[in-house]
């Protein structure tokens, strides 16, 4: 009959799939084989174990880019990525994931090396990686700004000084509006003090004979370091050892030397992202001091003969991790792209710096804001340990349903079985596909809990069955009524499940991730192998014989009431004793493990 | 036949009292946030030389550093763990070197450190994807269950649905209060999954309840009284609840049992979420749905 040559088309079409997830579940097996590759095939079929268990380090590091112009941000944030990459792999680690992520405003970076112990030392090796930046001069504006800031202070001390002279109380102006730290706090004292000891302009007043002891000089004493307001205190010793008692309370001026660099020099645009390549380079100096060259990209150069055209004959300042490493001044515009950077380096610096330059500059500084770090032994046990809670519940699952649905059962463990297999097989499969499916305790834990969720499947599909027995319809049109009626509620339920992992995935890190996508997963595949698996296998299997021997099957089921003037299929009452005590369970063609 | 629906009062009893209980349990208690939420860093560390520094002098130790909310605590491995509400990864380093002091041989076994602007992340986004997940069920079973309008409408199925889902999670959060204050157990990431998993599983059964509730409405030709329907409903679709609940838990069970400590305490909330959820699928979802008919009736 052609139906039933379907039936046994589609039976050994199941068992094939059987045969195959099992084979990739288990790719030891290949090695036996004599197909070529055999190793490597194995080796991509590896699952992807996630750090919880196999032990390793998770980074978080938030990249700043509000010094990138708009435009670049992604661009940027690409080429921080890649950099990281370069170092990770530099490393020596295989298997790590790198990605970008974003929280509200903040671009983030991702690092996981699995299998990493020394947590420090990843840390260290990864902030190596330099933040090169290329700056100009902003004497202009700064300039204007000193003035200014100088003036303020001058006027500032003039008030004070006037206070002064009027008596006010020496010591609590100065520490109210002393700047200099070393000697505010003591209410400007500084100590007996010989000539030489302080600046010409300071000891040309202190040491004047008619400055009276416990009098304020009537002027500012203008020296380096800004404006003053002296007062002595009290002297002693003759000549050669005469020693003044001064107090005093500064008012600072400011110059250019006096400003720090990173506010001297302003930010151009170019920077680590524009580096082609870094080398030793040694001047034609003769034995030389080393020096290192840079070559930048198209953009780069651009940019470079830009800056340079800017300021022939004006200081640019090269900076590594926010710090200066060398300011030379421009001789002329340089249009290649060419540049070198010197300084008082040994060659043994030279030579790192070079090496970190290569390895990757940073576009955008990047700071750690979340760790994890897992010990392989910790994730050693965690997996064996979740792998036995899984296989214990495989167990139970499939005592309790052939317990309770009988021969059902069988169909369904068997099910439950080539399923297991085929989630094994996707996430080694997943190797060869742009997505990797990695496995975390979480992802075991989701695993676990689809098996649940795809033994439910079967349940409603039992009971509508047992229901649709009881009403006394054959084995095979109860099994049918119980595979179309309780379909919607399979597909209900289950999306249900499916928009949850949904939400997870898209909101969750890294626990929550891994364990939404194998739930997902593994709710849709179920769909497929507890309704069309168990289906094939049963329509395969039960054939007439069953009809003597329901109970074989299912534990029956009391008939519900009926109600009054509905139109239901009640064809010969059934008893609910059981017909022929069930003789043996039925060998049947499944799998077992 | 089971009157479930007729006796809905005692129902209502039952868990009106275990959600106010849980209510009380968690303003009294609180819930005991982790490092996910709170921000911080977690040391965990295990000692080579014995005995094992005590945790005073690992206090002292750090005493110097100034970190905000310090714990200690020794664990049964030689080792202890450490934690504090950390501004950055400088301080941890720190801290690293005079735990080194203490015992220059000591393993880190541990490190977690989530700043502050991770953790507002995971705060806000366990916040939204409890929202969200509601919202989206709720409006996945008013849809499914449009053709029924009668005698209340779609709507009330989604509100009945989700009520019983609250429930759920209230009595979950409840106990994990209680955990919390008792047992120590910290709340993280992984509850926020648990919840958000029970939330779309559980409704799973209360589909199969409304379901059946759809499939005799809409064939029952007499006008039968509502409230029978539901009942009959309930009754029939019984066994086929408890037995899907029962397979997840049975799971579920094993791995609390016998999984390792990183997913000990998801698989109790998952447990503690599926079990409520199936008394809520039967008891509450569907005596909900009349005690809103007879709103509506009056």
């Amino acid at each position: 009959m052609k139906q039933k040559e379907k039936i046994r088309w589609q039976f050994a079409g199941v068992l094939g799939l059987a045969l195959v997830s099992g084979l990739l579940a288990y790719p030891k097996v290949f090695s036996y084989l004599p197909i070529p590759n055999a190793g490597q095939v194995e080796q991509k079929l590896k699952v992807n174990l996630g750090l919880d268990l196999q032990g390793g380090i998770h980074l978080e590091y938030a990249a700043d880019t509000s010094q990138v112009p708009a435009g670049k941000k992604a661009e940027a944030l690409q080429a921080a990525l890649s950099v990281v990459e370069r170092r990770v792999n530099a490393f020596g680690v295989g298997e790590s994931v790198i990605q970008l992520s974003k929280s509200g405003s903040e671009d983030r970076i991702i690092v996981e090396l699995p299998g990493v112990k020394d947590i420090e030392e990843a840390k260290k090796m990864l902030k190596e990686t330099p933040f090169l930046e290329f700056r100009e001069s902003n004497a202009e504006a700064l300039s204007g700004k000193i003035t200014q800031a100088n003036d303020d202070s001058k006027k500032q001390a003039e008030e004070i000084l006037v206070r002064a002279k009027n008596g006010e109380d020496f010591a609590t102006l100065a520490k109210t509006y002393s700047q200099d730290p070393g000697s505010k706090d003591k209410g400007g004292d500084l100590g007996f003090a010989k000539k030489g000891m302080f600046v010409p302009e300071f000891d040309a007043v202190i040491f004047r004979d008619d400055f009276q002891s416990g009098t304020v000089y009537p002027e500012l004493v203008e020296s380096q370091f800004g404006w003053h307001i002296i007062k002595k205190i009290e002297e002693r010793g003759e000549g050669d050892a005469r020693e003044v008692h001064t107090a005093h309370i500064l008012f600072p001026k400011r110059s250019m030397d006096t400003v720090s660099d990173s506010v001297k020099y302003k930010a151009t645009g170019l920077s680590g992202k524009n580096l082609k390549s870094a080398a030793v380079d040694y001047q034609s100096q003769g034995f030389g001091t080393p020096q290192v060259s840079l070559q930048f990209d198209a953009e780069g150069a651009k940019l470079f003969a830009d800056i340079t055209k800017r300021n022939v004959g004006k200081q640019v300042a090269i900076f590594l991790d926010g710090e200066i490493v060398s300011a030379p001044t421009v001789q002329n515009e340089i249009p290649d792209g060419r540049a070198v950077i010197t300084g008082n380096f040994t060659l043994a610096e030279v030579k790192d710096l070079v090496r970190r330059l290569n390895e990757g500059a940073l576009p955008v500084p990047i700071t750690l804001v979340g760790q994890q770090s897992i010990d392989a032994s910790l994730g050693d046990s965690a997996l064996k340990q979740s792998l036995f809670a899984g296989f214990i519940g495989l167990l139970a699952v499939s005592v309790f349903m052939i317990l309770y649905y009988r021969f059902l059962g069988f169909g369904a463990v068997f099910a439950l079985l080539i399923y297991s297999a085929m989630l094994l097989a996707i996430f080694r499969l997943s190797g060869y596909t742009p997505f990797p499916i990695t496995l975390t305790l979480s992802g075991i834990a989701g695993f676990i809990l689809s098996i649940g969720i795809a033994v439910d499947a079967n349940v409603l599909i039992f009971e509508r069955t047992r229901e649709e027995l009881s009403y006394g319809k054959t084995v095979a049109k109860s099994l049918e009524e119980g595979f179309n009626r309780a379909w919607p509620s399979i597909r209900d339920g289950h999306v249900s499940t499916l928009i949850t992992t949904v939400v997870l995935t898209i909101l969750g890190t890294g626990f929550v991730k891994g364990f939404a996508v194998i739930l997902a997963l593994g709710v849709l595949l179920s769909l497929f192998t507890a309704v069309v698996l168990v289906h094939t296998w049963l329509r395969f299997v039960v054939g007439d014989w069953a009809e003597g021997h329901k109970t074989l099957l299912v534990a029956p089921k009391r008939a519900p009431e009926a109600e009054e003037g509905e139109s239901r299929n009640i064809e010969s009452g059934i008893k609910n004793g059981k017909k022929d005590p069930p003789v043996k369970k039925k060998k049947s063609k499944h799998k077992k493990r | 036949m089971i009157d479930i629906i007729q006796k809905r009062k005692y129902t209502y009893w039952f868990s009106g009292v275990l959600a106010a209980l849980s209510i009380a349990a968690i303003a009294v208690f609180g819930l005991r946030l982790g490092l996910d939420f709170n921000g911080g860093t977690m040391i965990e560390v295990r000692f080579a030389k014995t005995p094992a520094p005590q945790v005073s002098e690992i206090q002292g130790a750090l005493a110097t550093l100034d970190l905000r909310s310090l714990t200690v605590q020794a664990t049964g491995d030689n080792g202890a763990i450490i934690r504090f509400l950390a501004s950055d990864d400088t301080v941890n380093g720190q801290v690293l070197d005079e735990l080194k002091k203490t015992d220059a041989d000591l393993s880190v076994l541990r490190t977690d450190f989530i700043g502050a602007s991770v953790s507002g992340d995971i705060r806000k986004n366990a916040i939204w994807g409890t929202l969200l997940s509601v919202v989206a069920i709720a409006a996945y079973i008013a849809f499914a269950f449009r053709k029924v309008s009668f005698p209340i409408g779609s709507w009330e199925y989604g509100w009945g649905a989700v009520i019983a889902l609250a429930h759920d999670l209230l009595i979950t959060t409840g106990f994990f209060a209680l955990f919390g204050k008792f047992l120590g157990v910290e709340v993280g990431v992984p509850f926020i999954a648990a919840l958000l998993t029970i939330l779309g599983y559980s409704v799973n059964d209360t589909i199969v309840v409304y379901d059946r509730i759809r499939e005799n409405l809409l064939r029952s030709r007499t006008k039968s009284d509502f409230e029978t329907v539901v009942n009959r409903s309930v009754n029939e679709t019984m066994s086929r609840s408890i037995n899907t609940s029962l397979t997840v838990l049975i799971v579920l069970a094993a791995v609390a049992v016998f999984g390792g400590e990183g997913v000990r305490w998801f698989s109790v909330a998952l447990l503690l979420g599926v079990t409520f959820g199936t008394y809520s699928s039967i008891f509450v979802a569907s005596a909900l749905l009349v005690s809103r008919y007879r709103m509506r009736e009056r």
